[in-house]
């Protein structure tokens, strides 16, 4: 190649001209190459970002699997025409992006409005390593009727407690759930003794049993939908669920239920499904 | 196809790479998930963003540059420029570095594997490749010249 380069430089030797000639082929064809490459990729790239409102992981729910009973966490009117169930982990971003994002939204619009009932349950990925000491922690919070509060905590603040940013997660949690509840050592201390595992496994072993395999996991209506939501699609999920269950949603928001805050240890009884 | 010609190719392609998962990581181009060991577990980390700016666009500036000097070492003017040749070698080597300690992230830290970001890493490694060859032999045609 050195030679080549020398030959069809600057004219430092002879054979120029033929040379030229060759590399101006040559060029002709790697432009056309290059064109072809440039053209493809932004035809790829058009492709892909037009598909990407599209629910791409959703399928119908399997009705021989487990019925969702009282586990979890529930938001909303026990009256709702809907529930949605959301299988999440804590330390998942796309968790803490909906969490943060979507879900305020969602409970405005939708949960205060009585058109639906938001069950929480946990489903801790074995990548994520702290997110059971986080899942326990919410548990102990809800013992004290504030899982809610711990939950939006827990997802506001995952970069301080994840497995990324400290070796010690219990330690944060605690600092988060002080603020928190109204029992410090009570909540400390069911940290400590890890006295919530069991309620978390159960959790576990259920979104296990309806083989979600992946965080946010939402079952909405006889849909389950493997995929983060942004609030256009939840609420369009949410709309065409109801309208299939025959079921009347409250017209306007605030002439129906208010929201409740009821936590999984002591019971909503309803199936979820 | 010269050398040069071969890494504004692999540039190219990779431009469009580092575009994709910018896109990616913004939203726009499909939903994320949390899935094991997936892509969406490193794109997602808190390592996937380098001050302030996704890795993802760092490397879409890294490519942008890359295909700019190799097009440029093409025109006549710059054929036989061992400067050019240098620049790109520096360019390259800071990109293997750079990715070498993302890799390094993926494997003892974040423990997940992105098969976009390993498939930047083998780009950045045959441009390395090609750009050390390119270096030498600008660096054999001065040394034949001045002979």
């Amino acid at each position: 190649m050195a030679n080549k380069r020398v030959e069809t430089g600057r004219g430092r030797k002879p054979g120029v001209v033929k040379a030229s000639k060759k590399a101006s082929t040559s060029n002709r064809a790697f432009y056309l190459i290059i064109a072809v490459i440039a053209i493809g990729g932004i035809a790829a790239l058009t492709y892909a970002s037009s598909k990407s409102n599209e629910i791409v992981n959703a399928s119908p729910v399997d009705t021989t699997l487990p019925t969702v009973k009282s586990e979890g966490y529930v938001m909303g009117s026990s009256t709702a025409p809907l529930e949605v169930i959301e299988f999440g982990d804590f330390e998942c971003p796309q968790c803490g992006r909906f969490a943060t994002l979507t879900e305020p939204d969602v409970r405005k619009n939708l949960v205060d409005a009585g058109k639906i009932r938001l069950r929480y349950i946990d489903f801790p990925l074995p990548m994520h390593p702290h997110t059971w000491n986080a899942s326990r922690a919410a548990a102990c919070a809800d013992a004290q009727g504030k899982f809610w509060e711990m939950h939006d905590a827990l997802f506001a603040n995952q970069d301080r407690w994840d497995g990324a940013a400290t070796n010690n997660p219990d330690k944060v949690l605690k600092q988060l759930g002080d603020q928190i509840v109204p029992d410090k050592s009570k909540f400390e201390q069911c940290i400590d003794s890890k006295e919530m595992q069991a309620k978390v496994q159960a959790h576990w072993k259920l979104a296990e049993a309806r083989h979600v395999n992946g965080t946010p996991t939402f079952v909405i209506g006889d849909q389950q939908i493997g995929q983060s939501l942004t609030y256009d699609q939840f609420k369009q999920l949410v709309d065409s669920a109801i309208a299939k269950s025959g079921k009347t949603a409250p017209a306007a928001s605030g002439d129906t239920a208010k929201s409740t805050t009821v936590g999984g240890k002591k019971g909503d009884a309803k199936k979820g499904q | 196809m010269t050398k040069r010609m071969w890494m504004a190719l692999i540039s190219l392609a990779g431009l469009f790479l580092g575009v994709y998962l910018t896109m990616y990581k913004f939203g726009i181009i499909g939903s994320l998930a949390c899935n094991v060991g997936s892509c969406e577990q490193v794109q997602t980390s808190r390592w996937s963003v380098f001050l302030g700016v996704p890795v993802a666009t760092w490397g879409v500036g890294f490519y942008v540059l890359m295909l700019v000097l190799a097009i440029a070492g093409l025109q006549p003017r710059f054929m036989d420029s061992r400067r050019l040749s240098l620049a790109v070698l520096l360019l390259a080597g800071w990109g293997v570095v750079f990715t070498a300690w993302l890799n390094y992230l993926e494997a003892f830290v974040i423990h997940a594997w992105c098969e976009w970001c390993l498939g930047s890493a083998g780009m950045v490694l045959v441009l390395f490749v090609l750009a050390l060859m390119d270096w030498r032999e600008t660096k054999q045609a001065d040394d034949e010249v001045a002979a």
